[in-house]
C-alpha cells in the first residue's frame, strides 16, 4: 500500500555528503513511512472514537479544551469583521444608501414579523377560542455568532458567544429577529454551536399558518438554506405563498412554538406516493446571521388561563 | 531551534483555524472558505518536507474537527490533511532540492484542496453522514481550489520566508 508513497528523492541535507547518501535515504524514506502511517492509524483511531457517539465520546473533553480556547480568540476576531463587513458594503453599495438602506430594513423586518405572526395569531385565537391570552413571551439571552462552518464541511453549524454561564443549555431554541435560526447542539462554558435549520440533519414541526395543518420541514443542505416541507395529512396542499411556524416541541424543546421558519416557492406532488412537498424559502438568510437569540426562559408551558364563563 | 520552529508552525495553525472560522466565512464565495489551515499545512510542508506535513496535517486538522463550528465526527479533517500535508512534502522532495516555483505551489494548492475534500467527503459518505452531498462536491471543489490558490499567493510566501528564518545556517538551502 505504501511502496509508491515514498519515491527515493533527494534531500538537499543527505546529498551534501556522498557517504551519507547511501546509507541515509532509505533510513529517512522508512522514517518518513512511519510518521505517515502513525499519523493515520491515529486518525483512524479518532474517527471510530468519535463515531459512537451514543456511548458518549472520549473526544468530548478535546473539544471542551478546544471552545475554551478558541471561543474567545474566534470572538475577537469577529471584532476585527467590522473593516471586512464594510470593506463588502463598499463593493456593493455606496455610502449615501447605506442608512437609508438600513433603515428600510428595519422597517421591513419589524412590518414582516408582524405580518408572519399576526395571521398565525388570529388562526390560533380563534382555533383555541381565545384560550391563548396572548402570543407567549419568551425570555431571550442575545448572543453574536463568532464562527460559521465553511460550505466544505457540508454541515450547516454555527458558534455564538453564550454558553451555559449565561443559561444557554442543549435543546433550545434559537431565533432572531426575522425567523427560527436553528437549535443549540452542544454547548460548552463560553460557547455553543447551534444546528442550522438548513442542514441535512435538522428536522423542525412546522404548521401552515392559513389552514393550521401540519408538516415537517428539514433541511436541504444547500448554501441557500433552502428547506423540503411534508405534510402529515397526505391530502392537505400547501399553497405557494403560504407561511410556516414552529408548532413546537413538547417542554418547548428542541423548538418553542409560533416562530415563523419561511414561506412555500413551489409545490411538487410526491412521486408514487401521496401528498406533495414544498419548497421553502426561510426568512433568515443563513449566510447573513449575526445578532441570535436563545429561548432560555419560562413560559415552560403557553399560558392557559381559564375563561371566565358566564353559563356556569 | 527546533523548539521554536514547532512553536511559530503551532502557533500559525492556531492563527489559521480562529481566522478561517470567525473571518474567512464572512467573504465566503458561494458558501465556500479559503482553507487557511490547508494552506499553512502546505506551506510547511513545503518548507520542511513530508513528515513535518503529515503530522502539521493531523494537528490543524484535529483543531478544524473540535473547534466550535464544527459537528462531525473528529478525526476527519485530521486524516485529510495530513495526507494533503504528507503529498505536498513529497513533491517538494522529488520536483528538486531548490525551492519550488510559484506555478509548482498554485497546482499543489490545487491537489492538496481536492485531495483533503475528497478524504473529507468520502469518510463522511462511510460513516452515513447525511449532511455529505455529491452533487454539490464538484461545484464546492472548484471554488474552493481556485479560492485557496488566491489565499495562497498572500500566506504561502510569508509562511515560508518566516521558516526559512529559523532555518539553521547549515540546511538552508543554496538557491540553484
Amino acid at each position: 500500500m505504501l511502496k509508491d508513497l515514498g519515491t527515493p528523492a533527494r534531500s538537499a541535507i543527505r546529498s551534501a555528503g556522498a557517504p551519507l547518501r547511501a546509507t541515509g535515504m532509505p533510513r529517512q524514506i522508512r522514517r518518513r513511512r512511519t510518521v505517515l502511517v502513525l499519523v493515520i492509524l491515529a486518525c483512524f483511531t479518532l474517527i471510530v472514537l468519535d463515531a459512537r457517539r451514543s456511548a458518549g465520546s472520549p473526544v468530548e473533553p478535546l473539544r471542551e479544551a478546544a471552545a475554551g480556547v478558541f471561543g474567545p480568540l474566534e470572538s475577537t476576531a469577529s471584532s476585527a469583521r467590522q473593516p471586512v463587513d464594510n470593506l463588502r458594503d463598499r463593493f456593493a453599495e455606496m455610502d449615501r444608501l447605506k442608512a437609508e438602506n438600513e433603515k428600510l430594513k428595519q422597517d421591513n423586518e419589524n412590518l414582516t414579523q408582524e405580518l408572519n405572526t399576526s395571521d398565525y395569531a388570529r388562526n390560533r385565537a380563534q382555533e383555541l377560542d381565545k384560550l391563548l391570552k396572548v402570543a407567549p413571551a419568551y425570555t431571550m439571552t442575545p448572543a453574536r455568532v463568532i464562527g460559521i462552518g465553511g460550505a466544505q464541511t457540508f454541515s450547516h453549524t454555527v458558534t455564538i458567544d453564550a454558553g451555559t454561564a449565561d443559561g444557554v443549555h442543549t435543546d433550545m431554541t434559537v431565533m432572531n429577529g426575522t425567523g427560527l435560526v436553528g437549535r443549540v447542539v452542544r454547548t460548552t462554558a463560553g460557547t455553543a454551536t447551534v444546528l442550522l435549520i438548513g442542514d441535512r440533519n435538522s428536522t423542525v414541526g412546522g404548521r401552515l399558518n392559513s389552514s393550521m395543518a401540519l408538516g415537517f420541514v428539514s433541511g436541504r443542505g444547500d448554501v441557500a438554506g433552502t428547506l423540503d416541507y411534508k405534510l402529515v395529512d397526505p391530502k392537505a396542499r400547501p399553497k405557494v405563498g403560504d407561511r410556516i411556524v414552529t408548532w413546537g416541541s413538547s417542554g418547548n424543546a428542541p423548538y418553542v412554538p409560533g416562530v415563523p421558519i419561511g414561506v412555500v416557492t413551489s409545490v411538487t406532488p410526491n412521486e408514487g406516493s401521496l401528498g406533495s412537498t414544498a419548497t421553502i424559502k426561510p426568512y433568515v438568510d443563513p449566510t447573513r446571521i449575526d445578532t441570535v437569540g436563545v429561548v432560555t426562559g419560562p413560559p415552560a408551558r403557553p399560558p392557559r388561563a381559564p375563561l371566565p364563563g358566564k353559563g356556569n | 531551534m527546533i523548539a521554536l520552529r514547532i512553536g511559530l508552525a503551532a502557533l500559525f495553525l492556531m492563527v489559521a483555524v480562529t481566522v478561517q472560522t470567525s473571518v474567512l466565512t464572512n467573504i465566503a464565495v458561494a458558501g465556500v472558505t479559503c482553507d487557511l489551515t490547508l494552506i499553512v499545512v502546505i506551506a510547511l510542508a513545503l518548507s520542511r518536507g513530508p513528515e513535518w506535513g503529515a503530522i502539521a496535517g493531523f494537528v490543524g486538522g484535529l483543531l478544524l474537527d473540535v473547534v466550535p463550528p464544527a459537528d462531525h465526527t473528529a478525526g476527519r479533517w485530521a486524516l485529510a490533511l495530513a495526507i494533503a500535508g504528507y503529498v505536498a512534502g513529497l513533491i517538494r522532495r522529488e520536483t528538486s532540492s531548490g525551492p519550488v516555483g510559484p506555478l509548482g505551489v498554485a497546482l499543489t494548492v490545487v491537489l492538496g484542496t481536492a485531495v483533503s475534500f475528497f478524504i473529507y467527503s468520502a469518510t463522511g459518505s462511510l460513516l452515513h453522514d447525511p449532511s455529505v452531498d455529491w452533487g454539490e462536491f464538484g461545484v464546492r471543489l472548484g471554488i474552493a481550489a481556485g479560492y485557496d490558490v488566491v489565499g495562497a499567493i498572500v500566506v504561502i510566501p510569508l509562511v515560508m520566508w518566516i521558516m526559512g528564518r529559523v532555518q539553521p545556517a547549515r540546511e538552508r538551502r543554496v538557491a540553484p
